[in-house]
């Protein structure tokens, strides 16, 4: 028995994967023509996996920004935000966020990953409770874990689970953090927030919510779904990624607790690892300056995502529950779902594969992401293949 | 808890394993959940809920940790029941 012995199942499992000649958990994307179209296995494809919600990869004043940056102050800070990697952008950039979302504290870190490790772990530890939806990302359960508090996960979206949940933990809710998401990011369904903040106020805890998939992408403003549901005020902290509708990568975490300043001194990812480079940060400057200016960049990715989504419904297919720019498709066995992914892209399509426990309820997924880049012709084209390709996804 | 409380819990979670382990198998105390029932992280959320449910308490992911045969998720339960 050795240490590697372990990943021989990974081994046999993706054998599995190989006979259709492309891993489909290895792709590489060889060109990038735009937001919305590259080559990947030697052959031009619409990108629909992409969580490119507002097409800024391209965006020119993005990328001018960036080039900016990139010519006057270097490739790298080559730090941590504690030490040397922190520039006036990182610090413009935070209150820029803190603006934004009309809070008085912000923080960047380096990804959307870290954020959550982060944030979760310094904010809580043992003899706090942290309460979960079931469906969280891997980064709050990692965080949770390393927080060291009690964890107690609920039932996706299930209010009568939560409050059962914060019923029985007595007083204990006063150091009980409740985490949700804005979006799904399997399913693309979103979180009945108004409703948990209402037995977040009625049993006195606390509430994070991510907005990763749902910032520029909810709200009339494009703050996400705490803006959407109309209870920004009650949200405690929230955290979100700049990978997504931002178009480049990082994270950070917004509150109107003056605490969270304090949190730089003790959040081991924000510490130990390196800060997000100069050209990063000018380009999320720039992005979030678009989502503020340019709000029917959101009013078209909503009638890409309802294009899609409703054209997919049409065909019969088994669908997330809310239309919105992720649209999951769900597919019998683990190998219809393989080989209706690589028919896909044969035909010119990417989107994402997604098996279990990745997807939630053992379900097998293809999970497409729509942005506002995308053309309806694109869409009409992604719809047309779904259609020839009906009896892949059935029983 | 007394030796029949924990008799009680064990024939209720004996039948919830039955119903929701990948390999049948008779249960008993030093079954493993995973070895043996062939138990995988998904299946056992599963059952997890529903023990919530039975037993109407929660319980906590932290002691999955801990979690390797029937009479450790027994014991679980004993505890999660004595404390609340």
């Amino acid at each position: 028995m050795g240490i590697l012995d372990k990943l021989n199942a990974i081994a046999t499992t993706r054998q599995t994967l190989l006979p259709e000649g492309v891993d489909p958990f290895n792709v590489v994307i060889e060109k990038i023509y735009s937001s919305t179209e590259g080559s990947i296995a030697g052959q031009k494809v619409i990108l629909a996996g992409t969580n490119n919600y507002l097409g800024l990869t391209f965006d020119q004043q993005c990328i001018e920004a960036a080039q900016e940056s990139l010519s006057k102050e270097g490739t790298g800070t080559t730090g941590s935000r504690m030490a040397n990697g922190t520039f006036s952008g990182h610090r413009d950039l935070e209150q820029e966020l803190a603006l934004f979302y009309g809070c008085s504290n912000a923080i960047v870190f380096s990804t959307g990953f870290v954020t959550n490790l982060g944030m979760i772990s310094a904010l809580t530890g043992p003899g706090d409770v942290i309460v979960l939806d079931a469906d969280s990302h891997a980064s709050i359960y990692d965080a949770c874990k390393m927080s060291g508090a009690e964890m107690i996960r609920f039932r996706h979206n299930n209010m009568v689970d939560l409050e059962k949940k914060l019923k029985r933990l007595g007083p204990r809710t006063a150091k009980t953090l409740i985490i949700v998401e804005g979006i799904y990011s399997m399913l693309g369904d979103c979180a009945p927030l108004a409703e948990v903040a209402a037995l977040k106020q009625k049993y006195g805890a606390w509430v994070m919510v991510d907005e990763a998939h749902s910032m520029g992408v909810l709200g009339d403003h494009g703050r996400g779904m705490a803006e959407a549901a109309g209870v920004e005020q009650e949200v405690d902290f929230i955290v979100g990624t700049f990978s997504k509708s931002l178009g480049a990568i990082g994270g950070y975490c917004v509150s109107n607790h003056p605490e969270l300043d304090l949190v730089r001194y003790v959040s081991r990812s924000y510490v130990f690892t390196a800060s997000p480079s100069p050209s990063t940060i000018a380009s999320v400057r720039q992005a979030l300056r678009v989502v503020q200016s340019k709000p029917q960049l959101r009013t078209k990715l909503w009638e890409n995502a309802d294009r899609l989504y409703q054209g997919l419904e049409k065909l019969g297919l088994e669908l997330g529950p809310d239309p919105g720019p992720i649209v999951a498709i769900r597919v019998a066995t683990r190998e219809k779902a393989l080989f209706a992914w690589k028919s896909l892209l044969d035909q010119g399509i990417y989107v994402n594969l997604v098996f279990p426990p990745a997807a939630p309820a053992g379900m097998s997924l293809l999970r497409c992401s729509i942005s506002a880049a995308h053309t309806a012709e694109q869409i009409d084209y992604i719809l047309k293949v779904f259609s020839e390709m009906q009896d892949s996804f059935s029983n | 808890m007394t030796t029949t409380q924990y008799h009680d819990i064990f024939k209720q979670v004996e039948g919830l394993l039955l119903r929701y382990a990948p390999q049948q198998v008779p249960i008993q105390d030093d079954t493993n959940l995973i070895n043996d029932l062939g138990f995988d992280s998904l299946k056992v959320m599963d059952m997890l809920n529903e023990v919530e449910d039975v037993f109407d308490i929660t319980y906590p992911l932290n002691d999955l940790a801990s979690l390797h045969t029937v009479r450790d998720f027994v014991l679980q339960i004993q505890k999660i029941i004595e404390n609340s």
